[in-house]
């Protein structure tokens, strides 16, 4: 590992150690069909209690530290995503959350992209449709670090390695 | 005393103790599918990409190509075929690649070299 990678790699431990203790979450829906927005907004019910792990939704992207991005990007919203990814103050994550966002549902067409990350930088990726509060959960801990990513490790092959 | 505040005191803490403890209420949630490679043949496997309505399935000669991320577990390829797939049981998905989320099955059947 170069001393530049060294680095890096420190730099990203220090953010995730100060997201990790309090996070901002401006969400961002470019196109959904709305059952990801009711999973995230079921994230501050009692029941799950996002606030509890330092979690916090915030109205603007001016106080944002993650962008929480649902839909499969519509052309029409392209120029809004990037208003709202450059107002954010860095470091900041991209969070793409659902099979839309994803790329599973829509193809690149004459009215969407058909994925998040044609427009956006992303740096976790949330599958489900919807996903469920638990799965958003998740995907918010590995986001800042907290939770060791699952996914490189299953094979979707039943009695294989889980 | 508020009826609300005496029902919270009855009823304790409801909030889930996820990351810490399990969920009692993760096994209800739809999940995406695990495939059984020795029932998994290849006709099967070509039912199953043309049924798939999100395009998760496709086919790659002796191997079915299965995208978790596109997945969004409706649940046919279960329907279709019940002795090749079944839930797999998990929910926590969520990673840092994009291209982790994309596994190879195997395929029965097929001449293994």
């Amino acid at each position: 590992m170069t001393t530049e990678q060294a680095a890096a790699a420190e730099l990203r431990g220090a953010i995730a150690r100060q997201f990790g203790r309090s996070l901002h979450i401006r969400t961002l829906d470019t196109g959904s069909c709305a059952a990801c927005e009711q999973e995230i907004r079921m994230l501050a019910a009692p029941h799950y209690d996002l606030n509890r792990l330092g979690f916090f939704f915030t109205p603007a992207p001016r106080h944002a530290d993650l962008l929480l991005v649902t839909g499969p990007m519509l052309r029409a919203f392209a120029v809004a995503a990037h208003k709202t990814y450059d107002a954010m103050p860095g470091p900041k994550l991209v969070v793409a959350t659902g099979a839309c966002a994803l790329g599973g549902v829509y193809e690149p067409d004459s009215f969407s992209y058909g994925s998040v990350d044609a427009v956006l930088p992303v740096d976790v990726w949330i599958p489900g449709c919807p996903p469920s509060p638990l799965a958003l959960l998740q995907g918010l801990l590995v986001a800042v670090d907290r939770l060791a990513e699952k996914v490189p490790r299953l094979s979707f092959v039943a009695g294989g390695p889980s | 005393m508020p009826l609300w505040f005496v029902r919270g005191l009855r009823r304790g803490v409801v909030t889930t103790r996820y990351p810490a403890r399990p969920d009692p209420s993760a096994s209800a949630l739809p999940t995406p599918p695990a495939f059984r490679p020795d029932a998994l043949t290849g006709e099967i496997a070509d039912a199953l990409v043309a049924t798939c309505p999100s395009r998760a399935l496709a086919r790659d000669g002796d191997a079915l190509l299965f995208d978790a991320g596109a997945c969004t577990t409706c649940g046919r390829c279960r329907d279709l075929a019940p002795a090749a797939v079944a839930a797999s049981g998990e929910f926590e998905l969520a990673g840092t690649s994009r291209t982790a989320l994309c596994k190879r099955i195997p395929l029965a059947g097929e001449v293994r070299r």
